[in-house]
């Protein structure tokens, strides 16, 4: 049988492997035997961000966890440890909770005939447990089949396959770079998500890179219309797949007016790492007699003014800040933005059985007064990439480029993604560190 | 805190705010019947609420639904709440609830 030699070429056998950081082949984006390889080799072996920890506050409390054709349950337990089961009953398969909720009776129970286990996992009933042969009612053999669980950065994170390491060696350095920044602290101020018909993964690229702004959000562009420099930003990337980039040394100076107005249109643009809160904190120092001169530090000091007068828990100042404003990838698929006492979340995830759709998560954190933290958050909604009611300007303009790239991607005339080595190195990053995932 | 008599075992449970009664009575160590243990599936848990109705929460939209589809006509009847969703917001509630079992000395449920 004839094989394309590019599906040949790859180590390992991976088909359409990564040749050069240079170029990405575009079957990785579409092509139905890739997306079974990261279906079997990435996503049982990777760490990734189940939910947030505060919907699962009290014991017996359930969130599923939903990753191609698995689904997993994370399940708050009575000792305020949490637990992570395959969501599959041992009879007959039958899944054994669906979306989020509670175990108030400290049972998970079959809807189908009844079987139960204790929160732990352990089988606590089998109804007509006297019509099987003792051979299939071993209660070791009834156990719920755990993952992998850990919490990191507010989040709980599971892994199906026990040889992985543990949560903060696959994760690092990006614990490292945002538990100064107080991540820990933050909670959902809203949660939303979109369908896209684009691939999980390029979906996701959109975000990896601050390149596409000056095109994309011009309304965000700082400096003068003719020069906005690509370089403002300082790009890294790490092993296993990780990356960041963050506000870089050049800087584009603005009057506090002009500060101002640019921090509006994020607010209004996003709602999300500025907010309106921190709005009316900065433009209390617009007037300062320094401003002129040193705006974004008087802001800063504002915020962490206020923060200290309303019991917000800010993380203190420190080299860490530098992030602000830019972005720390973890591999496979959560990013994090942070800014201030907020930070703007991502997770992109396949959408069905379908290399190009995916489900985009968007979470908008910040940080409440020690005590007043909100109740579990609930997803707001599912929205449409072109809402302009539930959907800010910017995220919206980022939407609507990626189903056009998924879409370019199969023109006939297309071989292959070309990335800037400045630019757009975590792209790259990102798809060498899957290839090694797909070669095992 | 709130009071509800249980009848006819003569149980006086408090559930705490946010707690339905059949969590009340789990808490306290009472068996009380269910086999879906407070998904409002099984329907076992059903209670007649024969006084302080008016210090009930009113139903919510999973356990009007379970107590119109889940329950032949000949067991419908006005006063029927699930325990496992039924809260109580003052005193005075009564209920009628057969098979519900006090704490026992092995404590077992």
């Amino acid at each position: 049988m004839a094989v394309a030699p590019d599906r040949e070429s790859g180590r390992g056998g991976v088909p359409f492997a990564m040749k050069d950081p240079l170029h990405v082949p575009r079957e990785r984006y579409y092509d139905r035997a890739f997306f079974e390889l990261e279906r079997e080799r990435l996503w049982p072996h990777v760490w990734q961000m189940a939910c947030r920890l505060e919907e699962i506050p009290a014991s017996g409390d359930f969130v599923e966890y939903e990753i191609c054709d698995q689904s997993i349950i994370v399940v708050r337990q009575a000792d305020g440890s949490i637990g992570a089961f395959f969501n599959a009953c041992r009879h007959r398969a039958t899944e054994l909770a669906k979306g989020d909720g509670r175990f108030p009776g400290g049972q998970i129970v079959c809807p189908f005939h009844g079987w139960r286990w204790n929160l732990d996992g352990s089988s606590s009933f089998v109804f007509g447990a006297e019509g099987f042969a003792p051979e299939c009612l071993d209660p070791d053999d009834l156990r719920l089949r755990e993952c992998l669980v850990d919490t990191w950065g507010g989040c709980v994170w599971i892994n199906m396959d026990p040889d992985a390491p543990p949560l903060l060696d696959g994760l690092a350095p990006v614990p490292a770079m945002l538990d100064p920044l107080g991540v820990e602290n933050m909670r959902v101020w809203w949660w939303k998500e979109v369908i896209l018909d684009a691939n999980w993964k390029l979906a996701q690229e959109a975000f990896l890179e601050g390149y596409h702004t000056m095109q994309t959000h011009p309304q965000i562009r700082r400096g003068p219309d003719d020069e906005a420099p690509p370089q403002l930003l300082a790009y890294e990337t790490y092993a296993r797949g990780h990356s960041s980039f963050r506000n870089g040394t050049q800087r584009v100076k603005m009057t506090p007016d002009q500060s101002l107005e640019l921090s509006r249109i994020f607010w209004e643009g996003q709602d999300a790492m500025t907010l309106e809160k921190d709005i009316r904190v900065m433009a209390s120092v617009r007037d300062h007699p320094d401003a002129a001169q040193s705006f974004p530090r008087l802001a800063v000091d504002a915020i962490y003014e206020d923060a200290a007068a309303r019991g917000i828990p800010i993380a203190p100042y420190g080299p860490a800040m530098k992030l602000w404003g830019g972005e720390v990838f973890a591999f496979p698929n959560y990013f994090v933005l942070p800014q201030f006492a907020n930070a703007l979340c991502y997770r992109s995830r396949p959408y069905g059985d379908d290399p190009e759709r995916c489900r985009f998560e968007v979470w908008s954190l910040t940080t409440y007064p020690e005590g007043e933290e909100p109740g579990p958050p609930q997803l707001q909604g599912r929205y449409a990439k072109d809402d302009t009611e539930h959907w800010g300007l910017i995220p919206r303009q980022d939407f609507s480029n990626i189903e056009r790239q998924q879409r370019g991607l199969h023109s006939r005339s297309f071989e292959q993604l070309r990335l800037a080595t400045e630019w757009e190195r975590a792209i790259s990053n990102m798809h060498e560190s899957l290839d090694r995932h797909l070669e095992r | 805190m709130t009071r509800v008599r249980v009848e006819p075992l003569g149980a006086d449970l408090e559930p705490e705010p946010g707690e339905s009664v059949i969590e009340a009575a789990w808490r306290l160590g009472y068996q009380w019947p269910t086999t879906c243990w407070g998904q409002a599936e099984c329907m076992l848990c059903r209670v007649d609420v024969i006084a302080g109705e008016e210090a009930t929460v009113p139903q919510g939209a999973d356990e009007e639904l379970a107590l119109r589809t889940r329950l032949p006509a000949s067991a419908q009847r006005p006063g029927l709440r699930l325990a496992c969703r039924l809260q109580v917001r003052g005193d005075g509630v009564v209920l009628r609830k057969r098979g519900v079992v006090a704490p026992g000395p092995t404590g077992a449920p």
